[in-house]
């Protein structure tokens, strides 16, 4: 046990650790700090008002209780997914588990180290929004302390059990995906079919909920006790479990429930570790080693082949994101899987007919409203931009490299923020086929769309790039540092987020802009503004960081 | 030839290289020696540009590398300690990137590649990613992408470790040759062997200055003649 203690806090310890960070990343996260506080207040308002008339209208019917059955819904997905990334990212992608193989620990003790990590985002993620919600409805309900006491105990154990299936899931997938010739590319095949997997099920449960339930079918559920809470988890156990020890925790029922709970988990775990015991090292040794390709002459002559510097910079950094398996799923699979889960939602909610009305419905709008509307969209999901914030820093050790080779400094720079700005590319390409094939947008919405579009992902790319130069983190061992305890990629975002939301907020109130084009003159403007405002920045930047290094 | 006039390095709380005074001549393989941390590797880095010099300034040929780098970059080739660069690349990528970075001709390009990369025994392997060679192949393929463009002036930090003797031959026949040519080759090294069977001079540094500099005969010469380099070098760099 104690071994098993300190190797999951020496692996913390490498990964959060504050060493070596500049002290204006210190800031930075202080920064971030103090602006959460408003944030917050607005959150836990936002949290409020919403339980406080949901409870009202489903108390009505006595079904008050499907607040918490939707929660732990939507928290099960959640936890699912957050587990999905940081298991593959933790246990497989990071390679410093082979420097760990070599002391005499048990699969288990490693596995148990290991999980550390992921627990931490687990139980950040649903700190964040299970405890203002079970909060809010105990406040609503008027509950008394033993509501609060098993509120506590369920959200102790409540991630244990997503988290344990997405492991025992990813152990099988990569036991086998480690015995292929290509371990890279079948690492991140791999991690994509669980992508789909995630996705998968929820199509399933959508599927599910759509067999015709006919209104009176409905009627008849929420006149049964707990029928309509039966009926939305009917699929998830867990979350039938915790809502039921929640409703009501004086009574046997809920305490059998939360035993229940208990006993699930404890059995959770203990599958875990077995199947960890049997499985993790057969999927994690040789976990860098690779294959080696067939000799070809003809192959080595026709790759010899000049071409701009530039451009092969820029294919340079392709290659490298898309072969390696934690650069392609931060970078690329993340950022892609917002447009392809709106696209698979959409496409099943289509057999409804309710999305090709979102043109007609974007019709209805005023056009500088629509824009707006469509504008904040793209920029939640471009906004992150992982491939910008790890420009510099993906190169770590081999960025000595550029010091000393006859290359501009400009020339460099601008190949990574073209490189973040073609990844970005692909969700736009995603989104703006929902938009012409799916959502049926106007052509001039569409057009105008997409130009400023293109526009706010150079916007961001450029952001993220000056962030990364300002303090790269070049001295990493394993490329999840670069992704991990590294606050920079959400104050980009936020930068982005409030710089354009309070612009579009103005736009939306300023009477004096109307139509589709004066606001699309009025962004692209601004947006043309930062631009160049973000240019000379980087300029800046470049030259200081050559400069001194 | 290189050129170090007066330099100095300071890092916080550690002066890592001080007032160093150093010529390296054209025409001869010069040997750069030292114990660890004595600061060989912040010298080779602030000749190459990877770190800037606090003050004093570097040459080579001519050309400072703090005021007009480019030009002094197309002029060297540099072997850096770790030979692990863009390990997700494969060996032929990495190879005609650094034709793109010279803009060497595609036929000069396939020629020199081929006749590098045999000479070193690593072609067989160009199409395959960097990250799975051996530490004595990825040294290799960072040396041919170092002498694709043929530079004047070589710069090696430790080329000779973890390659194979028929490699560790085949380079240093390369180096004789280039230095015979007239040309700059400097390296720094811990393999006393290879300094006095290959050197034409020698600098050793400790604590960052400069602690000899000559010929074999006069490093001999200065201390009892009959001693091994091994013997000399530890004399010298024992002091505090």
């Amino acid at each position: 046990m104690n071994k098993t203690l300190l190797l999951a806090r020496t692996m913390l310890k490498m990964q959060y650790s504050m060493a070596g960070k500049s002290s204006s990343e210190k800031f930075g996260i202080i920064l971030v700090i103090i602006m959460v506080i408003p944030f917050g207040g607005m959150f836990f308002w936002f949290v409020d008002s919403l339980i406080g008339s949901m409870y009202e209208q489903l108390s009505a019917t006595n079904n008050q209780n499907i607040i918490l059955g939707l929660l732990f819904i939507s928290m099960t997905f959640l936890l699912l997914f957050v587990s999905l990334a940081s298991i593959l990212s933790s246990f497989y992608f990071s390679e410093d588990i082979e420097g760990f193989m070599t002391y005499p620990f048990h699969p288990y003790q490693l596995m148990a180290g290991k999980a550390a990590a992921p627990f931490l985002s687990l139980y950040l993620t649903s700190g964040v929004l299970m405890v203002p919600i079970l909060l809010f409805y105990g406040i609503h309900s008027e509950a008394g302390v033993l509501y609060y006491l098993a509120a506590f105990l369920i959200f102790i154990v409540f991630p244990i059990i997503p988290f344990t299936v997405m492991a025992v899931i990813l152990m099988f997938f990569m036991r086998y995906a480690n015995i292929a010739k290509n371990k890279d590319r079948t690492k991140l095949f791999a991690g994509l079919l669980t992508f789909v997997f995630v996705i998968g099920i929820n199509i399933v449960l959508r599927l599910n909920q759509d067999t015709g339930q006919t209104a009176a079918d409905i009627t008849a559920l929420i006149q049964e006790q707990d029928g309509f809470l039966k009926l939305i988890t009917a699929l998830i156990p867990t979350a039938y479990f915790s809502t039921k020890s929640l409703t009501d925790p004086f009574s046997l029922t809920g305490s059998s429930f939360l035993l229940i709970m208990y006993g699930l988990t404890f059995i959770a775990a203990v599958i875990f570790f077995s199947t960890g015991q049997k499985l993790y090292f057969k999927g994690v040794q040789g976990l860098t080693a690779g294959n080696k390709n067939r000799f070809n002459k003809a192959k080595i002559t026709a790759a010899i082949k000049p071409q701009p510097l530039f451009i092969s910079l820029i294919k340079k950094e392709l290659k490298i994101i898309f072969r390696t398996p934690t650069f392609f799923m931060q970078c690329v699979a993340q950022s892609l899987f917002g447009p392809v889960f709106l696209i698979v939602i959409l496409i099943f909610e289509n057999s409804s007919g309710a999305l090709g009305s979102i043109g007609t419905l974007l019709e209805q709008f005023e056009g500088k409203t629509s824009i707006l509307i469509l504008f904040i969209f793209s920029l939640l999901i471009l906004g992150a931009n992982p491939a910008s914030y790890s420009s510099i820093s993906r190169d770590g050790k081999s960025w000595s490299f550029n010091l000393h080779m006859p290359m501009r400094s400009t020339t460099v720079v601008y190949s990574k923020v073209v490189t973040a700005w073609l990844i970005n590319l692909l969700s736009l390409i995603l989104l703006a086929a929902v938009g012409i094939f799916m959502a049926k947008l106007p052509l001039v919405l569409l057009v105008i769309w997409i130009v400023l579009s293109l526009m706010a992902s150079w916007f961001t790319s450029l952001v993220g790039t000056i962030f990364d130069l300002h303090s790269p983190k070049l001295n990493w061992t394993d490329e999840q540092e670069i992704f991990k305890a590294r606050i920079i990629g959400l104050i980009a975002l936020l930068l982005e987020l409030g710089t354009f939301g309070i612009m579009v907020f103005l736009l939306w109130h300023l009477d004096t802009v109307n139509g589709i084009w004066a606001a699309a003159l009025v962004l692209g403007g601004f947006l043309a503004l930062v631009i160049g405002l973000c240019h000379f920045i980087l300029h800046k930047t470049i030259h200081r960081h050559f400069q001194r290094s | 030839m290189i050129t170090i006039n007066n330099v100095t390095k300071k890092f916080p709380g550690n002066t890592a290289v001080s007032n160093l005074d150093l010529t390296i001549p054209d025409g001869k393989i010069f040997g750069f020696l030292g114990p660890n941390g004595a600061g060989k590797s912040t010298t080779i880095k602030m000749i190459t540009g990877i770190l800037p010099i606090d003050e004093g300034e570097i040459t080579i040929n001519g050309f400072n590398i703090a005021s007009h780098p480019m030009e002094a970059k197309k002029i060297f080739g540099y072997v850096p300690d770790r030979p692990d660069v863009f390990l997700r690349l494969k060996g032929i990528e990495y190879l005609n990137f650094i034709g793109d970075v010279y803009d060497i001709p595609k036929d000069i390009r396939q020629e020199k590649i081929e006749y590098l990369t045999k000479s070193f025994g690593i072609y067989g392997s160009l199409s395959d990613h960097i990250q799975t060679y051996s530490h004595g192949m990825r040294q290799k393929i960072v040396i041919s992408g170092v002498l694709l463009h043929d530079p004047d002036v070589w710069i090696l930090d430790e080329p000779l470790s973890g390659l194979d003797p028929k490699s560790s031959y085949t380079l240093k026949e390369m180096m004789r040759e280039h230095a015979d040519k007239g040309n700059t080759v400097f390296f720094s090294t811990h393999v006393l062997e290879v300094v006095e069977q290959l050197c034409d001079e020698v600098a050793i540094i400790n604590y960052g200055k400069l602690e000899f500099r000559g010929n074999m005969k006069e490093l001999k010469e200065q201390f009892e003649a009959e001693q091994t380099l091994e013997k000399l070098f530890l004399e010298l760099t024992s002091h505090e």
